[in-house]
């Protein structure tokens, strides 16, 4: 049994070692064009803030393809996928064929369109190789431009500023966080981001940019032009597959799997940011592109794979974040369409910084959003995740005493 | 292999073990010296209080799978396999709540701890009280527990005493409930008050 894996990311990481504690023989080929050690991707923006170096990044030892006896083909790109003849092809032509295969290709930045996007230092948040490319101008840099309100353009700008650069943080919604959080939530952590120094613009996008080959101005939708000498794109993520034949695999915007992480062609499974299934709040497809649901996605596929049948539960989209001195926490569906009847219970004070709310479909939990006092969060999200029918007064939930005890019967 | 196992139905919220699990984490390892130490040492179990204000000891499980373990990003989490106690390295530990947006039961906290590099914050919960371990005492909060809320003692051992004590409140002989008399009363009265309230 031969089994490949597209992605040295933690979806790919974590098959491996599950196909590894169940199938000690088999042969495991993985396949990732970043040629680091298994590593944090999540932390990058803390290495470009310069609060750890590099070294701080790997998750996995130096040994991790050795000591699983796995063939790493790394600085390699998958170019083509043929399910029929069970082939994958790297680079200009050589092939490989596989008995069973992972596809865990991850995501690539959504990229922007906007005149003059290949002038110099403009830059992605993905990897490694991307974070040492902005830390060599650094030092030349004064003031930065960072687009997109989420989570990696919060994190650009956060290591950004505390480089010492002037950063403007340019989100097209009208409030930061509009993924993942609601309006409430949003107009906090903007409030929040002015405090600390952030010139935040909502509401606008960069149009296009100019400069000799390096970037010096922007110019943004509303009119308005920016000097800046360096710009990071963090405007979400796609999933990556462009090797994949639609012919043979089905694909919406990910890879569609089922409760198997199998894809819909024989022997192939994908898992992590590339893939798509049923989101437990939303009941329909969807793509998470958050870790842990890399790792339980690429475990579960990986079990399969070994031949293990284990069919998970679906995945929940959730983020934790803490910005400056604001913790939130969000997960399910935050922001419901009004008609679709569900059942809306919050509660915001201003004066402790604290806001909860909760979103309800008949006795079920799907959507929260907590901004500070986050540590019960888990507890409302396993009920999301879980499907638990909620069986006592909705109302405590949203008390900051709720806890895991009055849960009980 | 011998774990904290908890009795909800036993206890009485006086929260005894808060502040001996405190204690057993400070470095003095005396009540009145821990509180006046820099940082102030916090408990890893957290009496919530119940729909009937009832108390219920709430402590990490050291689940297997440990959805903690799964989510942290930097893989601070990790499992002693000889105490089956999954622990958290705060050299490792980037504060990012990660494990609190997975923990079913809520028992992350986030604070300076003695152990973790000085002014510091990261996550921190039950580890078992695996120094103590060591030094063949039992974890502190079973040590401070006055009601038998919380016992040290092997899951099979947990479980033979439940069955022993339903066959015994079955049988018409021997009417000894559950719980100790004085609690089970406290639990009625509770229940009572509460339903006054509403
Ligand atoms: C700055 C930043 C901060 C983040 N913060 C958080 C956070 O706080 N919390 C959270 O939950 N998530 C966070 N994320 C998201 C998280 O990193 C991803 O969800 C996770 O890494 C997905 O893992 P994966 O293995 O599916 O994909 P990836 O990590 O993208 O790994 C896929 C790998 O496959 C390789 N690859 C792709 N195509 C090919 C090909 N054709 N041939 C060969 N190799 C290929 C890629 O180069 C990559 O190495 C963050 C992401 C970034 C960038
Ligand atoms: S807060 Fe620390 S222990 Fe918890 S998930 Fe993040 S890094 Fe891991």
């Amino acid at each position: 049994m031969h089994h490949v894996i597209i992605g040295n990311g933690i979806a790919g990481v974590s098959a491996a070692e599950a196909i590894r504690r169940i199938d000690p023989h088999s042969a495991i080929t993985m396949i990732g064009d970043e040629t680091e050690i298994p590593y944090c991707r999540p932390m990058i923006s803390m290495v470009l803030e310069g609060a750890l170096g590099p070294e701080r990044l790997p998750i996995r030892g130096r040994d991790f393809y050795a000591s699983l006896k796995i063939s790493p083909l790394l600085g390699e790109r998958v170019t083509a996928l043929d399910t029929d003849a069970r082939q994958v092809t790297i680079g200009e032509g050589r092939t490989i064929s596989y008995d069973r295969l992972l596809i865990a290709s991850g995501a690539d930045p959504r990229p922007i369109k906007a005149e003059g996007c290949d002038l110099e230092n403009i830059f992605f948040l993905r990897n490694q190789a991307q974070v040492r490319r902005m830390q060599a101008v650094l030092p030349d840099a004064r003031e930065a431009l960072v687009l997109g309100g989420g989570l990696v353009g919060f994190k650009a700008a956060y290591g950004l500023l505390r480089r010492g650069l002037k950063v403007t943080l340019v989100i097209r919604s009208g409030y930061p966080l509009s993924m993942q959080a609601d309006e409430t939530a949003g107009a906090m952590v903007l409030a929040e981001l002015c405090r600390q120094g952030l010139d935040v613009r909502v509401g606008v996008e960069a149009i296009g940019f100019e400069g000799g080959t390096a970037v010096r101005r922007a110019h943004l939708s509303d009119g308005t032009q920016l000097a800046c000498d360096l710009v990071v794109v963090g405007k979400g993520v796609l999933p990556a597959h462009s090797f994949v034949n639609r012919s043979q695999i089905t694909v919406d915007l990910g890879i569609v799997v089922d409760a198997h992480m199998r894809t819909g062609a024989a022997h192939v499974f994908a898992a992590g940011d590339v893939a798509e299934a049923v989101d437990l709040a939303r009941q329909t497809r969807w793509v998470n592109a958050i870790w842990p649901e890399a790792v339980a996605q690429g475990r579960l596929a990986g079990q399969n794979m070994a031949g293990r049948s284990v069919a998970g539960t679906g995945s929940l989209g959730r983020n934790v974040i803490r910005i400056f001195d604001l913790d939130i926490m969000t997960g399910g569906i935050v922001s419901p369409e009004q008609e679709k009847g569900y059942e809306i219970l919050q509660c915001h004070d201003p004066r402790s910084h604290t806001y909860r709310k909760m979103v309800f479909q008949c006795d079920r939990l799907v959507g929260v959003v907590m901004v500070n006092r986050i540590e019960q969060g888990g507890v409302l999200l396993s009920m999301i995740q879980g499907r638990i029918p909620v069986a006592i007064d909705k109302e405590k939930m949203l008390s900051p005493g709720f806890n895991y005890a009055q849960l009980l019967p | 292999m011998k774990q904290v196992v908890v009795h909800p139905e036993r206890c009485v919220g006086c929260r005894q073990c808060m502040l001996a699990c405190a204690t057993a984490h400070s470095q003095s390892q005396r009540l009145t010296s821990a509180v006046l130490e820099t940082p102030r040492p916090k408990p890893r179990v957290h009496v919530g209080v119940g729909r009937l204000e009832e108390g219920f000891p709430n402590r990490c499980r050291h689940c297997d799978p440990a959805p903690c373990m799964l989510a942290c990003l930097p893989g601070a989490i990790y499992r002693d396999t000889a105490t089956q106690t999954v622990l958290i390295d705060a050299d490792r530990c980037i504060n990012c709540a990660s494990c609190a947006m997975v923990c079913p039961f809520g028992v992350l906290r986030y604070h300076a701890d003695r152990l973790a590099p000085a002014g510091k914050t990261v996550a921190v919960k039950c580890d078992n009280c695996i120094a103590r371990q060591i030094q063949g005492l039992v974890p502190a909060c079973v040590e401070a527990c006055r009601t038998g809320a919380l016992t040290f003692e092997t899951l099979d051992q947990a479980m033979k005493r439940k069955t022993d004590a339903v066959s015994r409140s079955m049988s018409t002989t021997a009417v000894e409930a559950e719980a100790p008399a004085g609690v089970s009363l406290l639990h009625q009265i509770k229940k009572v008050q509460a339903r006054l309230r509403t």
